[in-house]
Order: structure tokens, then C-alpha cells, then sequence
């Protein structure tokens, strides 16, 4: 046999043998999970960022916060304080703390204590207080904080005794304790922050994580991975998967095929009706009506969208049902409102705007538009969870408009350029949409239609109307739902009649899975969480 | 020898200068600040003035070239520009990485190759050699990007046998330490060590099998038709008329004269691997030198693009200028059809 023969042989059985040898899956991976996320996180910090990616990667994973939502029961639950009180008529919330909560214990820190309410004052004091020696690292952004107002809400953040916090706040806001329970207000270790200051090391803050959540951190590397390890003494449930990695994979095709060979256990974003066609029994795919909404705003500025009478007419122009069926194939709710239906604020009202060319082409010459009047659609770039395609949704539009003797052209930029542009309202109209952070009925409402976000170049429709401000202001100031609730039905109404802008569709979450995989919940609020995760592989 | 060896390294050292140059230059052809595109620091930074200087861009174009020679020597890139690392530091994995995939591609190429060819070549006109050959011209003809999706769809999607990303299945927890997954895990201390390898090496098979599609058939045409080339010489006629046997002719008579005329074909095989190795580690997810690269350019790092493109070429002008001196000291009539002496 001569020396080459000898090599191919050898190389030749390794190979079989490797490929034989499948039937026995090693430990790490029966205990391990892999979720193929989409992307780079920005940061290690929610508080820092507004992505949903960030989101996924960090809060729920790495870190508690004081309460969380329960979306089941509609109603807040006791995190890392066991119990809170509303006192001086709402401005005062005093939170008691739960005991023995550790922090992580990793190669890069040892705690030496429990958490305690010197945590909650530093995490809060980060984002809150410029003068906070935390607050610049990494920027001195905190977004999310800055877009709710809870910044300029809260005035104090106070310790009472080492298990008990006071958040004093400037006026009674009941969208408050909403905002506490987001994937953005977690509690960071002040040891820790304290250790790296001394060791003049505060930006490692944000990059090598240290919280009380049901994992450690333990690497990233970026464009391929992050791994995390089960915090073993974590103080509530935890997961039964001892090793977590989210395998870095923006490609969607990409992420179904590795879920298709095994290497995902877990997919965001799949590409569903590519993922229903291969037909595997060993895949679920499952899905939420997520809090988000697509829209088309009227840029009520501008003449002659500035007449109710037009936007009106130009709802009736729509046919959103066709839109459903052929840009979200069907995965998506009809929207009556901007509020989805599963929000406990929302009205059972009929729908307004059924599609009627006949009825628009009618309201639209009272309102003295001539036949072949020229507006412009805007159509946002990318794509995002409440609308998979907005170009082609904006060209069945353009065809459903000419219908009516309206010719509309399609606008679309780079997505920066798109956005900045937006905002200094060079538009028309605008295909765009939200998606909500919390369960409060406001977070739909203020940041989208106030008066105050047309100043802040949020409000897509310039539309300020100091009554629809007036009840959203008193729905905020008191904290007895029904009263909120019928408040924010009279808000509907106004909307409906004034019709700044057209609500399209609320649209569907997805995650797709191996059937094996236990307790990873689409939540309908923030980002994933693989807190009660784990695993049945079939019995060998 | 000497004037030859002399003459070879001289050319050498001009075609780095050169490719220095360029890349020099591309400082100043990327948009932006050229600065802030050398040395990743952008204008506003505290380092910034230093950097200014050390760099000597208070002075002339011709002192800022000799002061990027002198960072470039010393193996300072620069920071990254997304990520703010230190770009040789970064690099030295990921060049590991891609070394590997490389190797083992190149061996599986030349064990393809060169076997196939002078087979083909030994049955010139016969079935074997057509089939042969026009196996190799369609596996020649395949687009590497579209045969990578033909492998995954077969290999990875129907029959389930392989993995098709990454080097290792990250459960595994092999911490990345030299970039070459084989010497990691050797190096780790998980206790499953050999789960580990088995996992990692079928991670292998597709991205070296895709990678090494292209040299090998290459490789195949050359030798085949140098072969049959050299088995038409009057010596081997006289070898053969000597009673020598076919097995005895083809490897101690034909192969080192058709390997002299094959070896400088490998640095042009190895430029093709290149070119190629970044679609591969893209497709594969490879964490290697090439996904790098084209990660660089579609985040306009340009310190990282720089660094990268004066590598690989340096890489290959490296091999280029080994294969030329073995052949010179090997095959002295390469020499001689230089320089016309020895």
C-alpha cells in the first residue's frame, strides 16, 4: 500500500466514523440550547437601548426588575419587591424588597452580599441623575426612559431601610408602574459598579454584565455568539437547560435552514409560509398577536390633508382587507383602532372605514378635490413586526387610489435619510407603524398622537387636538381602570371621527422551534425570555 | 543560485512595497478622513492628536508613507472602526481560522487532483479519461456559491448527515484560543473532548469539500495534460522501450517532471482559493479571515479591509516566492531559462 492509499484510507473511515456515531447525543448538548437571533446586541444594558435585539439578548435573561407583567392576568407581579404601595395620593410608591437575591457569582466578580435597596438606587440613579457617576458611561443615553417621560417623572428615588425604596414622583402618572414592569428598568449590582470604579474599569459595566436574572453571562463574540450559564442560585423558578447560546444569524433563510438541520432549537422571525410548505413534524411554529400596529398617517399640516373631510374619504379609498391577505398573508388582525384588541382598553366598536369607492369618490369631490390629484405615500424601507412590506403595500394602495381619481406616488428612502426626513414632515402621508413596550393603553396613545410628540417628531400626523390631549391627560391622572378605560374609548371615538390617520393592521409574532423545546413563551410584551426553558429530547 | 535567489527576493520586496502603496493610498481613496481610515481614531477622540502626529500628519505625503511603513512593520493596523479593538490582535484568530480551512482544502485538493489526473492521463483516450475529464469540467463549471447550496440542500436538508454553520456546535463551550478548532479543542480541558472533535471535524467536511472543488479539478486538468505530455518524450518512449513497467514510468519518470510544471500552478490555485474562501466562510458562517473581510466592507472598517487585503496578497506573493525558489534550486534549468546561466 503505498503512503497516499494509506492517507485517503485513514481520512475516509474518520469520516464514517464521525458520521456513524450520531445516535447518542453528547451531554452539553442535551443540557445546552441554541436560539439563532438576528443580530449584534448594541450593549449588554437595556436601559442604554431601544432594540428589540438588545432586548432579547439582555433584559430578561441577565436581569430582574422590581415587578414584572403578567399578561395572562392582565395585572403586575412581584418581582425582585415583593409587594408596593401608592401613597400621597399616587405620588409616592414605596416598593419592599425581596430578601437573599444573589447576584451572578463569574470569574470577573464575587459578590459579597445580597441584593438590597442600594442597587435599586444606583440602577435607577444611572439614567435618571446626569450627575450620577454612571450615568455617562456609555454615552449617557437611556432612550427609553427619555421617550416615556418617566425621566422627568420621577423627582426621588430614596432608601428608606436596606429592604425598602421610595420612587417619589412629580405628579400622579398611572402608566407608571407599567413602565416599571418593561424590559428596560432593571436592577444592576452597585458592588459590582463600585469594584470596577475602583479598578477604573467603569465601561466593562455594560460589556461584562453582572445582574440577578436566570443566567450569567460568560462570552461574546461578535457577528457569531454570546453563551450563558444557568445562575444556580437563582431565586425563583429557574430554567432546567444549564447552557444558553444565541448563535448570531441575521440571514432569515439561514435561520430556517439551521433549524431545520437542528442547529436552532429556537428561530425569531421565520420566514412562515416558506417554513409551513416543508411540512416537518419535528417544527411548530407558534405565534402571539403582538402589541404593534401598522398605519398610514396623514400629514394633517398639510393642506389638503388638514380637512377631516378628505382623510376620511380617502380611508374609505383602502381596501385593508386585501392588504392582510396578500402582505401579511393573512397573519394579521384587520385594525379597528390603533389600540389592538387584546389591550384591555380597547373598544368593541363596529369598523368605520369599510373599503367603499363608490362613498370615497363621492367625499372626496364635496371636499373639492379634482380628479387626478397628485399626493405622495412614503413607505418605510425596512422591515419590521407590524408590516413585513410596506412598498408593496404602498403600491396596492397607489392601484386602490387611482380608483378614486387620486394618483399617488411611492416614496422611499434609505432608512436614516428616511427617518430624519420624516420627522422635519417633507411628507404626505406616511406607511408606518409602533410597537408597544408595555400593557398600558397609553404607550399608544402619547408617544403616537399628543401634542407634545408632534414637538418631539414622533407624531406622524402633526395632528395636535387640545381635547383628544385633555382626556389623555386625565386618563393618566387617575388609577381606577374603568374610569381609564372609558376615557380612552371617548379617545377612540375622536380618533375615528378625526381620522388623522388610518389604522391598517395589527399584525402576528412568530418564532418557529423545535418540538422538543419547553417553556420559551412568545411573550406579547418585550423580548424573549428563556427564564422556564427546557428541553424533552426524545427518549434514545 | 545566488543572483537568481537575489534577483527573486528583490522582486519580492518591490511587489510589497508596491501593494504597501496601495494600500496606503487607499486612506485617501476611501471617503472620509484618511486618518481616522489608517488608524481608526476618529477626529474628536483624546487620542487623536497624538495619533496626528505619530503619524506625521503635519508633515509631508512622503514622511506619512514612511511613518505607515514603519506602524505596518510593527504589525499596528490600527483600531477597528465598529468595534475599536486592536485590528492585529483581532486578526491573528481569525488568519488561524481561515489557515486552517485553507490547509486542509488545499491537501484535499492536491489528493484529489493529482491521483485523477495522471489517471486520466494514463488512460489518455479512454473511457476512463473522458469520464474523468468531464466530471472534472462540470465540477470546474459549478459555480462555488450555487455547489455550497447544492451540498447544504443534499447533505445538510435531506439526509440530515452534516451541520452547516460555525466550526462547532457552541454548546460545546470550546473557548477560541489559536482559531484553529482542531488544536482547541486538543488544547481545552472539556471532558468530551472527542464528542467535540467528531462535532467539530463534520463541521469541516462541507466547507473544505465546497473550497476544494475548484483547485482539485484545476489541479486534475494540469496534471492530466502535462502528463500526457511528458509521456510522449523520447525518454520515456526509451524508458518504455527498456521494459520499464507503466507503474515504475509514471511515478519515477513522468511525476517529478509533470510536478515541475504543476507546482507554479499551485500559487495561481492558491490566489483562486482566496477569492473563493471568502464566499465559503460567508456561506458556512466561518468565523475565518474572509467573512471578516466582507464583514469590514459592508461596515466600511477600513483599517480591517486594509489589513486583511495586504495579508492575503502577502500571503500569496510569500508562496509565490517559495515555489519560485525551490524550483530554482530544484530544477536548476529554471535558471537557465532566466538568466541563461547558472
Amino acid at each position: 500500500m503505498s503512503k497516499q492509499s494509506i492517507i485517503v484510507t485513514a481520512l475516509t473511515s474518520f469520516l464514517l466514523l464521525s458520521c456513524s456515531e450520531q445516535t447518542q447525543v453528547p451531554e452539553p448538548l442535551q443540557d445546552g440550547l441554541i436560539y439563532c437571533s438576528e443580530g449584534n446586541p448594541e450593549s449588554f444594558n437595556p436601559q442604554r437601548v431601544t432594540s428589540g435585539t438588545t432586548v432579547d439578548a439582555t433584559a430578561s435573561q441577565l436581569y430582574d426588575r422590581l415587578i414584572d407583567y403578567d399578561a395572562v392576568q392582565q395585572s403586575f407581579v412581584s418581582a425582585l419587591a415583593t409587594d408596593w404601595q401608592a401613597l400621597d395620593n399616587g405620588q409616592r410608591y414605596r416598593f419592599h424588597l425581596r430578601r437573599n437575591v444573589t447576584f451572578h457569582d463569574t470569574d470577573y466578580f464575587t459578590p459579597s452580599r445580597y441584593f438590597n435597596a442600594d442597587d435599586v438606587v444606583f440602577s435607577f440613579r444611572r439614567w435618571l441623575d446626569s450627575d450620577a457617576p454612571y450615568h455617562s458611561v456609555g454615552g449617557g443615553f437611556y432612550p427609553f426612559f427619555a421617550a416615556t417621560g418617566l425621566d422627568q417623572l420621577i423627582s426621588q428615588v430614596q432608601k428608606v431601610d436596606p429592604y425598602t425604596v421610595d420612587i417619589i414622583l412629580t405628579h400622579p402618572d398611572s402608566s407608571f408602574l407599567a413602565n416599571l414592569a418593561t424590559d428596560f428598568a432593571i436592577i444592576l449590582s452597585k458592588e459590582y459598579a463600585d469594584q470596577l470604579a475602583s479598578n477604573r474599569q467603569r465601561e466593562l459595566i455594560d460589556k461584562r454584565p453582572i445582574g440577578t436574572g436566570p443566567f450569567k453571562f460568560v462570552a461574546f463574540k461578535k457577528d457569531y455568539y454570546i453563551r450563558y450559564q444557568r445562575h444556580e442560585s437563582y431565586w425563583r423558578q429557574g430554567p432546567s437547560i444549564e447552557r444558553l447560546v444565541f448563535s448570531i444569524t441575521p440571514n432569515a433563510n439561514k435561520r430556517m435552514l439551521k433549524l431545520v438541520t437542528g442547529e436552532c432549537d429556537v428561530i425569531p422571525y421565520p420566514l412562515v409560509s416558506e417554513l409551513k410548505s416543508l411540512n416537518r413534524k419535528e417544527i411548530e411554529v407558534r405565534s402571539e398577536v403582538s402589541p404593534n400596529v401598522s398605519f398610514w398617517a396623514f400629514n394633517t399640516q398639510r393642506p389638503p390633508f388638514d380637512d377631516p373631510r378628505v382623510r376620511q374619504a380617502l380611508s374609505y379609498a383602502i381596501n385593508r382587507e386585501a392588504i392582510i391577505d396578500t402582505i401579511y398573508y393573512g397573519n394579521a388582525e384587520l385594525a379597528e383602532s390603533i389600540l389592538p384588541p387584546t389591550s384591555w382598553a380597547s373598544s368593541d366598536a363596529e369598523l368605520k372605514y369599510h373599503y367603499n369607492p363608490e362613498k370615497a369618490r363621492k367625499m372626496l369631490r364635496e371636499a373639492g378635490i379634482p380628479r387626478g390629484f397628485k399626493m405622495d405615500i412614503w413607505a418605510i424601507p425596512v422591515q419590521r413586526v407590524y408590516n413585513p412590506n410596506a412598498r408593496r403595500m404602498a403600491e396596492l394602495m397607489q392601484s386602490d387610489l387611482a380608483e378614486v381619481g387620486v394618483d399617488a406616488r411611492i416614496i422611499s428612502y434609505e432608512w436614516n435619510t428616511f427617518r430624519r426626513r420624516l420627522s422635519r414632515s417633507e411628507h404626505d402621508t406616511v406607511l408606518i407603524g409602533w410597537y408597544a413596550d408595555n400593557a398600558d393603553p397609553d404607550n399608544f396613545f402619547r408617544p403616537l398622537l399628543s401634542c407634545a410628540a408632534v414637538a418631539s417628531g414622533s407624531n406622524r400626523a402633526n395632528w395636535c387636538h387640545n381635547g383628544f390631549d385633555q382626556i389623555l391627560y386625565q386618563a393618566i391622572s387617575t388609577t381606577d381602570n374603568a374610569q381609564r378605560k372609558q376615557l380612552y374609548h371617548s379617545a377612540q371615538q375622536l380618533l375615528m371621527q378625526q381620522q388623522p390617520l388610518l389604522p391598517i393592521a395589527h399584525s402576528m409574532r412568530y418564532q418557529a422551534q423545535r418540538e422538543y423545546v419547553k417553556g420559551v413563551e412568545l411573550p406579547p410584551y418585550g423580548g424573549i425570555s428563556f427564564r422556564l426553558a427546557g428541553k424533552e429530547l426524545p427518549a434514545q | 543560485m545566488t543572483r537568481y535567489l537575489m534577483t527573486r527576493l528583490f522582486y519580492f520586496f518591490l511587489a510589497l512595497l508596491v501593494l504597501s502603496v496601495v494600500t496606503f493610498s487607499l486612506n485617501w481613496l476611501f471617503p472620509g478622513d484618511p486618518l481616522t481610515n489608517m488608524s481608526g481614531i476618529r477626529d474628536g477622540q483624546a487620542a487623536y492628536n497624538a495619533t496626528l502626529e505619530s503619524r506625521a500628519f503635519d508633515s509631508t505625503v512622503i514622511q506619512q508613507y514612511v511613518n505607515y511603513l514603519a506602524h505596518i512593520t510593527q504589525f499596528d493596523w490600527g483600531l477597528s472602526l465598529s468595534t475599536g479593538n486592536d485590528v492585529w490582535q483581532d486578526a491573528a484568530t481569525y488568519l488561524v481560522v481561515s489557515a486552517e480551512l485553507v490547509l486542509l482544502s488545499f491537501a484535499l485538493a492536491v489528493l484529489i487532483g493529482l491521483p485523477l489526473g495522471m489517471l486520466a492521463a494514463n488512460y489518455f483516450r479512454h473511457n476512463l479519461d473522458k469520464f474523468i475529464l468531464t466530471s472534472a469540467m462540470t465540477g470546474y463549471s459549478i459555480p462555488v456559491f450555487w455547489l455550497a447550496q447544492l451540498l447544504i440542500l443534499l447533505f445538510a436538508v435531506q439526509i440530515e448527515w452534516l451541520p452547516i454553520t460555525g466550526q462547532i456546535n457552541p454548546l460545546y463551550a470550546i473557548d477560541s484560543i489559536t482559531g484553529s478548532v482542531i488544536i482547541d479543542i486538543l488544547l481545552s480541558d472539556s471532558q468530551y473532548k472527542l464528542a467535540a472533535l467528531q462535532d467539530a471535524l463534520l463541521h469541516l467536511v462541507l466547507p473544505v469539500l465546497t473550497l476544494s472543488s475548484l483547485p482539485s479539478m484545476l489541479l486534475l486538468r494540469i496534471t492530466r495534460n502535462q502528463t500526457i505530455e511528458v509521456l510522449q518524450k523520447p525518454y520515456v518512449k526509451a524508458a518504455r522501450a527498456r521494459g520499464l513497467s507503466q507503474k515504475r514510468l509514471l511515478f519515477k519518470h513522468a511525476l517529478p517532471n509533470v510536478l515541475q510544471d504543476v507546482l507554479p500552478q499551485m500559487t495561481f490555485i492558491f490566489g483562486l482559493m482566496m477569492a473563493n474562501l471568502v464566499i465559503v466562510e460567508h456561506i458556512f458562517n466561518w468565523p475565518g479571515a474572509g467573512a471578516w473581510l466582507l464583514k469590514a466592507i459592508i461596515e466600511r472598517d477600513y483599517p480591517i479591509i486594509q489589513m486583511v487585503l495586504f495579508t492575503l496578497m502577502g500571503l500569496i506573493l510569500v508562496l509565490n516566492l517559495l515555489v519560485e525558489i525551490y524550483r530554482g534550486w530544484r530544477f536548476p534549468m529554471t535558471r537557465e531559462e532566466r538568466y541563461g546561466g547558472y
